[in-house]
């Protein structure tokens, strides 16, 4: 074999083996082919066939063409006759792939409209893009214990076994909810409404992420859907309509407290959170923030994920433990947020004393000329130390 | 010795100098025309100076006899656009600054064209060969240039007449003028042995005719009603109350083409208010809206009669002590039409005294609340 040969063999069969081993990996939480939602069965059972004939296919194919190049390879023979078109085959070549198609195509219309389908929904939760992260409002649904409306960010709790329509929408450009395991992707675009259905047959905590290129910080626009057992979840929602309670006073909490009211309350809300003077703190991100919005803070350690689901609240150890636990086991340990002893101190403080250097965002002062002086993503303070403690003591008591 | 071309100079600049006095004394003692007048002058004096320098840049004037074969230049605008421009700053400084940038184009525009002009005249001694290197370096410059010029000029004048004539009118205007166009268009294309004159004859008196009625329609003004727009502002205020409005419900939209992907539709039958929320199948009074994002829903009258929806937003302090209620509104709608109504609420329901709502001007009782959470 020449050395060109025996390079190009090299590395076809370097790649076909990564992409092989690629097959393999464990901890691939967004792996398509294990539908755990009854969208995502509906998609599966559409994949799988599709695949398995264009498998056949493209075998067949790729051995004919292999074939042909080792049996008619030029061994200095006479030029065969030359011939030109061939009617039957051509229209049997062309007849065969259309019915293949047309087969494909009816069940592929029968998935799309399956899957479009509304009106049997049992609960609803918008869902709203915005650079880089995702915003969670439950309407008030009695039926389902939501009394008043609940808002969060990245993580979004919904009941096992229950069909949940997402009405998506965006705030500044076109993002895409994906959660491979629940269901296929949806487009969230400004000014429009679009539906996604979603349900987990089993609980869990399922990753996703953006899927359609919304700038900068497209890659670290993360999110999971948290699926809990019906009683979790209402333990859920009755600690999400509570307000965050104001710590005892002289305490680190509490100074803490004074330093978010002057430096963070102008982009987050906390509901419940008081001012000095005694009138509820309401925030202000449509004056400070682009996209008009900022993560709403109240029960930021009932999440275990951050700033788009990108960074852990969990320590490592705490993580594993609730991510890698059983579908009967995960609820509870979910349930319980994130504890003192759990906190993920390194990367949260991180996130305080230099918020952009963390994760890329359009946050530099001198450079929001094109955008009113307003800032895509959370700036970097310049926090002291002293001030870090003390929101970090404030952010832990918001469970 | 004055040269014939120093002489014109002298004599204008004696002319504006002597304009300038008789301006100042007759009709406006202010400073700006005089300024404009007398640099004028300083223009024109300074042209004479050059040209008694050079000699009108005659070579064959004086002791200096021509080369053979030598033909006088070809005379030049130029000189004489650089003063207009240079005119057009010093006035521009003192009045507005447009006119300070058209004349420092002006005098941009001749610069280069005298520089490249001269330059092109010295290049040979065969003439034609000359101006054909001029054009080369000059026209892809100058085309365009003038190709936008005109058609500036044909734009804006039509756009005049169309704002000063009345809507029936400007329409028939444009039916007419476009036809015209059409016809002289196919009759140049279909005879292209008309002569050239001719052509160019009827281009130049459409051109002309444009430009005229444009300046004429300028000086008229605008149509009364886009006066009393201006005037008014009504264009931007909506009258959201349970009246017709004079402006903002004129010509009302009863249907859209956005029908899906609302947040809402709101319908109004036999006096009810209710709302229907995107995906759900269920009619509700209450709503939830995103927060501080743009949304839009529809409003449908199944009534029996004209009503607009009207949306309250909350209240904003106009100044210290006075607050303003904030609202939008559809136009009336006719019964059986609808219209979308888009709008952004930034702070949660929580941030407002009273809950924001949808209501119709005139009907009691009946109100869609807005969620924003
Ligand atoms: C100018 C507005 C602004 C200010 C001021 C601000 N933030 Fe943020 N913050 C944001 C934005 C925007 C995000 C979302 C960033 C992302 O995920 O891309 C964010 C994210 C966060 C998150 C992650 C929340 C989540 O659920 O993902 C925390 C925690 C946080 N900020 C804490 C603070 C604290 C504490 C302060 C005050 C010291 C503060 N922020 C000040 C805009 C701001
Ligand atoms: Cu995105």
């Amino acid at each position: 074999m020449s050395t060109k040969i025996r390079r190009i063999v090299a590395g076809v069969s370097g790649l076909a083996a990564t992409s092989f081993l690629a097959g393999c990996a464990k901890d691939a939480p967004q792996d398509t082919w294990q539908p755990k939602g009854t969208n995502a069965k509906i998609i599966d059972d559409l994949q799988q066939p599709v695949f398995a004939i264009a498998g056949v296919i493209g075998v067949i194919v790729t051995c004919a063409v292999i074939y042909c190049i080792i049996k008619f390879r030029d061994r200095g023979q006479a030029m065969p006759e030359q011939t030109h078109g061939k009617p039957a085959l051509e229209i049997g070549m062309t007849i065969l792939p259309a019915l293949i198609l047309a087969g494909v195509g009816v069940f592929t219309f029968r998935t799309v409209f399956d899957l479009s389908k509304t009106s049997d929904t049992q609960m609803v939760v918008n869902v709203t893009g915005q650079q880089w992260w995702w915003e969670y409002d439950y309407p008030a649904q009695p039926e389902m214990g939501i009394t008043a409306p609940i808002i969060t960010s990245g993580q979004m709790i919904i009941p096992v076994g229950t069909k949940v329509l997402l009405r998506e929408t965006s705030r500044d450009v076109i993002h895409s909810y994906w959660i491979p395991a629940l269901n296929g992707k949806r487009d969230a675009v400004p000014g429009r409404v679009h539906t996604l259905r979603l349900d987990a047959d089993k609980p869990g905590i399922y990753a996703g992420q953006c899927t359609e290129f919304c700038g900068l910080s497209h890659a670290n626009m993360r999110m999971e859907t948290v699926a809990l057992s019906k009683e979790d979840f209402a333990a859920w929602v009755a600690n999400q309509l509570t307000n965050a309670k104001s710590p005892a006073e002289k305490t680190l909490a509490k100074e803490g407290e004074g330093v978010f009211l002057n430096q963070c309350v102008r982009c987050h809300q906390v509901n419940g959170l008081k001012k000095a003077d005694g009138t509820p703190a309401i925030a202000a991100p449509d004056e400070n923030v682009w996209s008009g919005a900022a993560p709403n803070l109240t029960h930021l350690m009932s999440r275990n994920t951050f700033a788009g689901a990108s960074f852990d609240l969990l320590s490592p150890k705490c993580r594993a433990d609730v991510w890698g636990a059983s579908s009967e086991t995960v609820g509870k340990k979910y349930l319980a947020g994130v504890s003192e002893e759990c906190l993920n101190q390194t990367d949260l403080r991180r996130w305080l004393r230099n918020a952009p250097a963390m994760k890329p965002m359009y946050a530099d002062p001198a450079k929001l000329t094109s955008t009113n002086g307003k800032y895509r993503g959370m700036p970097n303070l310049g926090l002291t130390e002293d001030d870090i403690d003390k929101l970090v003591a404030y952010l832990s008591t918001l469970k | 010795m004055f040269t014939p071309g120093s002489k014109l100079f002298l004599g204008l600049t004696g002319f504006v100098i002597a304009v300038s006095v008789i301006y100042v004394a007759l009709v406006d003692s202010s400073v700006g025309g005089a300024v404009a007048l007398l640099s004028v002058a300083i223009g024109t004096a300074l042209l004479a100076g050059l040209s008694l320098f050079n000699r009108d840049g005659e070579v064959a004037v004086g002791d200096v006899a021509a080369p053979a074969g030598a033909e006088p230049l070809t005379s030049s605008m130029w000189p004489l656009v650089a003063t207009v421009g240079f005119v057009g700053v010093v006035a521009g400084l003192l009045t507005h600054p447009i006119v300070f940038f058209l004349g420092l184009i002006a005098l941009l525009a001749a610069g280069v064209e005298w520089l490249i002009q001269s330059w092109s005249e010295g290049a040979s001694s065969d003439k034609t060969y000359n101006a054909s290197i001029r054009g080369r370096m000059l026209h892809p410059l100058e085309f365009p240039v003038l190709a936008l010029v005109g058609l500036g000029v044909i734009i804006i004048s039509f756009s005049r007449v169309m704002l000063a004539v009345s809507k029936d009118a400007g329409a028939i205007i444009f039916i007419i003028a476009g036809a015209a166009v059409l016809f002289v268009g196919s009759v140049f294309a279909l005879k292209p042995s008309l002569k050239k004159t001719l052509v160019v004859g009827v281009c130049v008196a459409g051109a002309v005719g444009v430009a005229a009625s444009g300046i004429a329609a300028a000086s008229n003004g605008l149509r009364d009603d886009l006066v009393k727009a201006k005037k008014e502002h009504h264009f931007s205020h909506k009258e959201c109350g349970e009246e017709e409005g004079e402006h903002f419900d004129h010509l009302a939209e009863g249907t859209i083409s956005l029908r899906s992907n609302v947040v809402a539709t709101i319908e109004l039958r036999d006096g009810k208010l209710t709302a229907r929320e995107l995906g759900v199948d269920k009619v509700t009074q209450t709503i939830t809206f995103p927060r501080s994002n743009d949304a839009t829903i529809i409003f449908r009258n199944k009534d029996e009669k004209e009503v607009r929806l009207t949306a309250f937003l909350g209240t904003k302090a106009v100044q210290d002590g006075v607050v303003e209620e904030v609202l939008n509104c559809t136009q009336m709608i006719g019964i059986d039409h609808e219209q979308a109504l888009t709008f952004k609420i930034a702070k949660p329901s929580m941030a407002s005294d009273k809950p924001y709502t949808l209501t119709v001007p005139g009907l009691e009782g009946q109100s869609i609340e807005i969620m924003v959470p």
